[in-house]
């Protein structure tokens, strides 16, 4: 299955901060994306590495197809998880030449991981140990002299092992609710890098985006954030960030823009590049604003919660949970009471609740019944697209699958997807 | 006849930049694209798309729109302009001639952030 994948699966150890590239000839087998991911997994468990990966379309223009993902054992419920990398991560991933990436080993010292364009470096991040994701970013970006490197780094809540530790995305925290973020951590492992301007051929290209097209017709555009809030009978979110919302953004590929980003160092009204460098955040995790909307918190201090989280690189959703119920507005009280959520060590949720388990953990919000639901992420993380979009959008999974032959040359059956995930 | 970009429709999903890297390579890649998002100042939510043709870059960017000459842009330029180098060496924008109906990227655009004018 060449097509649409790119190079030889990437084994990065990080023991010996070297790199290798293998054919992974069981990935014909296994299937694609995440059903590849589970088939690395199996093949290297001795190591218990943590797998980053992309789907079978990402980065290719169909309907919100910019999702990978990161695999590994959760350090809070002792089993494989998955994280979603989306935004532009998931499709950097795939254009910088490499669609799977086993990560073994740990590294002696703070390390981050470079690839680009077909070349892969593990890097010394002494310098970067300590500093939050926002720092790291900007740090990584300066040093590659890039300013549209996607960085997936951790902050001093994943350095030192938080259960409560999530990986960001660049500025804009993630949907790791399995604190891969602490595992990232414990293999001394600051930071993925990732920048590319590679090609993906597809088995008939003109077909292929022909009928992406005719998908994109029927494809649900809007700004998706009220549609989000509404379908999780939470319509007054999307009022209550009104007064400080500014632009929505899209994920790579995504027709719907889910993500609204609210100023709050600036007028919400300010369109130009002004000199106020950092106005504000990407609202990125909906539940984790509907836990303090509804914990009586104010959407500006609300906001700046989420940001501090991002910033300290905690699970937004799970650090919501907790800070619900405690409405501040001072921002040195907010930095304080997010770095307390650090602390927490228990396999539990805050709440004192059981950690959700399964493979597919809390990111994808319920918009669906549970056999839907998880339909929807197999598919998605098999194919590349956003879950969350397919629900959203009642997408027809038959439809989108259909393109796996113009792709590849190969067929798949929505119906097979079960036996992919055993 | 021009593509001309109504920057604050634009969501940044990159699916313009998709379409006419297919339009010149027939693959999926940036690497030809006669449109570019500029996507640089993440930070602010500052987005803006840029299309090359043969004499000039447009810069549809939140704040107006413009055309900048090449000469100008390669001896400098200003703001957006500076970092809208990378386009510089793609390939120029040619409507899509090869191709009935719409141009790919005003095709693909999910709200109308691109027209032709
Ligand atoms: S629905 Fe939201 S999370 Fe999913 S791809 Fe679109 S913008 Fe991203
Ligand atoms: S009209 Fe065609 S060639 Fe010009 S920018 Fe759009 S897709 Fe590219
Ligand atoms: S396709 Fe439209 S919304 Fe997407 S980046 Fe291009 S101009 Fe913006």
């Amino acid at each position: 299955m060449d097509s649409m994948y790119y190079g030889d699966t990437l084994i990065v150890d990080l023991d010996s901060g070297t790199t290798e590239e293998v054919d992974f000839v069981e990935a014909d087998e296994a299937g694609p994306g995440l059903a590849a991911g589970l088939a690395l997994y199996e093949k290297y468990k001795d190591a218990d590495p943590i797998i980053f990966g992309s789907g079978l379309f990402t980065g290719t223009p169909v309907p919100a197809a910019c999702l990978g993902f990161v695999l590994g054992r959760s350090p809070v419920t002792d089993e494989l998880a998955v994280a979603p990398l989306n935004l532009f991560a998931g499709s950097e991933m795939k254009l910088s030449g490499f669609s799977m990436v086993v990560v073994k080993g740990t590294s002696a010292k703070p390390a981050y991981l470079w690839l680009h364009d077909g070349v892969a470096d593990v890097h010394d991040a002494s310098a970067f140990a300590g500093m939050d994701t926002w720092e790291t970013t900007d740090a990584i970006r300066r040093e590659m002299g890039e300013s549209m490197i996607q960085v997936i780094s951790i902050g001093p809540a994943g350095e030192a092992g938080s259960k409560l530790a999530a990986f960001s995305i660049n500025y804009w925290g993630s949907g790791d609710t399995a604190a891969i973020g602490a595992l990232m951590g414990s293999r001394n492992l600051k930071a993925v890098a990732l920048r590319g301007l590679g090609m993906l051929d597809a088995d008939d290209p003109e077909e292929f985006y022909t009928r992406s097209l005719e998908l994109f017709a029927f494809a649900r555009k809007d700004r998706g954030f009220a549609a989000l809030c509404a379908a999780l009978g939470a319509g007054d979110l999307d009022k209550w960030l009104e007064p400080i919302a500014h632009r929505a953004r899209a994920c790579f590929a995504c027709p719907s823009a889910c993500f609204p980003f609210v100023k709050y160092n600036e007028a919400p009204t300010v369109m130009e590049s002004s000199d106020v460098e950092e106005p504000g955040m990407l609202v990125t995790s909906p539940s984790a604003a509907l836990w303090l909307m509804d914990g009586g918190w104010e959407p500006e201090a609300a906001s700046r919660a989420l940001e501090a989280m991002a910033r300290e690189g905690l699970d937004m959703v799970r650090g919501a949970r907790e800070l619900a119920g405690k409405p501040l507005t001072d921002l040195g009280q907010i930095t304080r009471a997010v770095k307390a959520l650090e602390g927490f060590a228990e396999a539990a949720w805050p709440s004192g609740e059981p950690a959700p388990a399964g493979l597919f953990g809390a990111w994808t919000p319920p918009l669906a019944d549970a056999d839907a639901w998880k339909l929807a992420n197999m598919a998605g993380y098999v194919l590349g697209v956003c879950p969350t979009y397919l629900m959203l959008s009642e997408f027809d999974l038959e439809a989108l699958a259909g393109l796996c032959r113009p792709a590849t040359g190969v067929r798949l059956e929505i119906g097979g997807l079960a036996d992919m995930f055993g | 006849m021009r593509v001309k970009v109504n920057p604050l429709l634009c969501t940044g999903c990159g699916l313009c930049e998709l379409a006419c890297g297919y339009h010149w390579d027939e693959a999926f890649s940036l690497i030809s694209s006669s449109v570019m998002l500029y996507r640089a100042e993440e930070k602010k939510n500052y987005m803006g798309v840029i299309v090359k043709t043969e004499e000039d870059l447009f810069i549809g960017r939140p704040e107006g729109a413009a055309a900048i000459k090449l000469g100008e842009l390669s001896r400098g330029g200003t703001g957006g302009g500076a970092s809208a180098k990378p386009i510089l060496i793609r390939e120029a924008c040619d409507l899509c001639e090869s191709t009935t109906g719409e141009p790919q990227c005003v095709a693909i655009c999910p709200h109308g952030a691109l027209y032709l004018e």
